[in-house]
């Protein structure tokens, strides 16, 4: 008897299901959701960055939802803790498309992940927008449903280091770089700069893995090289430890830093030896009077406090999502992917409430090519250059 | 030369801190043979005890206090910090490693692996991801000189306690009571038992020291490496290797594998490679192995009938 009765209940279930299944037309796309997913390091050694990105992306889209969703769905977020390792980051993507049933995939932090997971993700025809990388895609052909609104290293590499060389004096460079292809791409970057600043020379490099945590003997080697500008290409901590070690030691070369030690929390890892440090920024610094940006953290903030601890993680968080809310707008009631794709290849440059000169095309899916040089002083970043642009490249 | 006594300088601060990792993984080894896994996070979890006990008093700001604070009001944290491995390890043997005794040693390091991830589960669920600052009294960037060699007030204190607590903990296995009780039941449990040595109380207290021993590595490397959930990742696989090292039953011999392990990275890293640094430490778990298995100043390994 209860076997019939569990076979009943089975079928009903089943059938009760079948319609929902039949009318969907695009997964993750429901009457009522649309379901987003993400893979981020929430813990290990990134962990930092994860937690402050996928807490932006998370509250943004909550305050997007408390406003009435889009055309009447919510979003629903999936995010998918990777370690900041490229093979889970691979096993991640898969679930987030077979098991969870994304529209589409935002952000994943970390060059060499992205790198790992990109074949797969453009198999499976997922919408991708905004992994945390920009250079590895240039000359890759599956782009089709692939939307970055990331600075690109090499350029970033590029812009420093000249900058460095025409206005601060640099003569000897050398470089603390995270040994995989995230550290390798800034690297690329700063020779790439050198090939056109005369008389600036490589003098040295040194590498760390990202679970490092001494980095003493890197800053005894760098010391060694005679440069008198050293360019960190690092996580947070690492980036606060090589500047310790660096001051420890007593000497003090101009520091060059890449725009992912944004964050005010490097005054706190760093303490003094982070000041007067030269880095970049993509959109327009918090607390620098942009009162759109400020008062889109302080939203941030509202709904997850813990994101007044990365103000500019959680910020960034916010530019690789909000792109595809305004596709999502502008598409209508009746959304599909190709619909997306073509809303998303309307945007010209257009202003969000983080992200700044957005712009996409048919030919063109890298969205961002400008960044302005920061210098921190007191606890904070000042915008110094006005925006520079760079090539597009894709 | 000035860089090469750099290089030594910076080798032996870390060594000190792989050798004190070493010691409790080798004291636990010792007594009841069990590989713990969790030891590196039950330092990360004595570390955030005493880094909660230290913010008790402060305002909730985003980034509540600088990297120093003064004696006073570390005293409380790192007697917090001590108190809390020592209870957790006590816990773990009574709760976890005395239940499942019926099975197989490779069970129970098995276990101690899967408490491993649970408590740095639970170190993320209570404290969060995100990197901190671990506020000591002693300064990181106050530094003094020697000629051009450069060694800081934090590196200087770290070795100190290293060695205090390697003499401290000498002392009470070699010359006490209760030392000698730990001995006896390490050596033959049954004969132990029988000449009524309350085997179940001395492997409690061994795994109590042990988990004292991981928080005061806590401690002392969360103002140098930034108080993190998985700082200790790094630090306990060098440790283990130092063990190995070492000898997986000697004490002192811990310590000298953390020297010369971290002597022989900092040296290498130097002046033949960065990228090679982490793997050294495998390749001196390989040759120990192949070359002398009992470790350098183990005894001859035997098999525990």
């Amino acid at each position: 008897m209860s076997r019939v009765r569990l076979l009943g209940t089975a079928l009903l279930l089943v059938g009760l299901l079948l319609p929902v299944s039949l009318t969907a037309q695009e997964r993750g796309i429901s009457p009522t959701e649309i379901v987003i997913g993400s893979t981020l390091p929430l813990s290990g050694p990134a962990a930092y960055w994860g937690t402050g990105v996928g807490g932006g992306i998370d509250a943004f889209l909550r305050s997007v939802n408390d406003a009435g969703g889009v055309h009447g769905r919510k979003f629903r977020v999936v995010l998918r803790d990777d370690s900041y390792l490229p093979p889970r980051a691979v096993l991640n993507a898969r679930e987030l498309v077979e098991r969870d049933g994304v529209f589409a995939i935002v952000g994943m932090i970390g060059t060499a992940n992205a790198f790992a997971a990109r074949d797969y993700i453009a198999e499976s025809k997922t919408l991708w927008i905004s992994p945390t990388t920009n250079d590895i895609f240039a000359g890759w052909r599956n782009r089709k449903y692939l939307f970055v609104t990331y600075p690109s290293y090499l350029n970033e590499g590029r812009i420093l280091t000249q900058y460095a060389a025409d206005k601060l004096g640099t003569k000897k460079i050398a470089v603390f770089y995270q040994n995989d292809e995230y550290g390798l791409g800034l690297l690329r970057g700063v020779k790439y700069g050198l090939s056109a600043a005369k008389g600036v020379k490589l003098v040295g490099q040194a590498s760390y893995e990202v679970t490092d945590a001494d980095v003493s003997a890197q800053a005894v080697k760098l010391r060694g090289s005679g440069a008198d500008t050293v360019f960190i290409a690092a996580t947070p901590g690492q980036g606060a430890l090589i500047v310790r070690e660096m001051a420890k030691l007593g000497w003090r070369p101009t520091l060059l830093a890449t725009f992912t030690l944004g964050d005010p929390i490097m005054f706190v890892l760093a303490g003094e030896a982070w000041n007067d440090v030269y880095s970049t920024a993509y959109f327009p610094l918090p607390g620098l009077g942009d009162s759109k940006v400020d008062q889109m953290l302080a939203t941030l903030i509202r709904y997850n406090a813990g994101l007044a601890r990365s103000p500019y993680n959680a910020l960034a968080g916010v530019t690789f999502i909000e792109p595809l809310v305004e596709a999502l707008r502008r598409a209508g009631p009746d959304v599909t992917k190709d619909k997306i794709v073509t809303a998303l290849e309307s945007l010209r440059n257009w202003n969000g409430e983080v992200s700044r000169a957005v712009t996409f095309g048919p030919d063109r899916h890298q969205g961002l090519n400008r960044i302005h040089i920061v210098k921190s002083s007191g606890g904070k970043y000042v915008k110094i250059t006005d925006w520079i642009t760079y090539p597009t490249q894709y | 030369m000035v860089d090469l006594v750099q290089y030594l300088v910076g080798g032996l601060t870390a060594g000190t801190l792989y050798g004190l990792v070493a010691l409790g993984i080798v004291l636990l080894y010792r007594s009841s043979r069990v590989l713990n896994f969790a030891h590196g996070d039950l330092a990360t979890l004595a570390a955030f005890v005493g880094f909660t006990v230290l913010l008790r008093r402060q305002p909730p700001t985003p980034f509540p206090i600088g990297p120093q604070t003064g004696w006073w009001s570390f005293l409380p944290a790192m007697a917090g910090a001590l108190l809390a491995g020592a209870l957790a390890g006590a816990a773990f043997y009574f709760l976890i490693i005395r239940p499942v005794k019926e099975a197989t040693l490779l069970g129970r390091i098995v276990v101690t692996l899967g408490l491993a991830l649970a408590i740095n589960g639970l170190v993320v669920l209570v404290w969060g991801a995100d990197t901190k600052v671990f506020p000591f009294p002693l300064s990181d960037v106050r530094v003094y000189r020697l000629g051009g060699v450069v060694i800081s007030q934090l590196s200087l204190g770290l070795t100190t306690a290293g060695l205090l607590l390697v003499a401290l903990l000498y002392l009470l296995v070699q010359r006490t009571r209760v030392g000698l009780a730990m001995r006896a039941v390490a050596q033959d449990l049954t004969a132990a038992q029988a000449l009524g040595i309350p085997s179940r109380r001395i492997f409690a207290l061994t795994w109590g020291l042990a988990g004292m021993l991981a928080a005061a590595a806590g401690i002392l490397a969360a103002p140098v490496t930034l108080l993190t959930p998985f700082m200790m990742l790094d630090p306990f696989l060098k440790g283990f290797a130092a063990a190995v090292l070492g000898g997986m039953d000697s004490l002192p011999g811990a310590v000298l594998g953390g020297w010369l392990l971290g002597l022989a990275e900092s040296l290498f890293a130097g002046y033949i490679s960065f990228k090679f640094k982490t793997t050294l430490a495998f390749l001196i778990i390989i040759l120990t192995l192949m070359l002398r298995p009992e470790g350098l100043l183990g005894r001859e390994y035997r098999r525990r009938v």
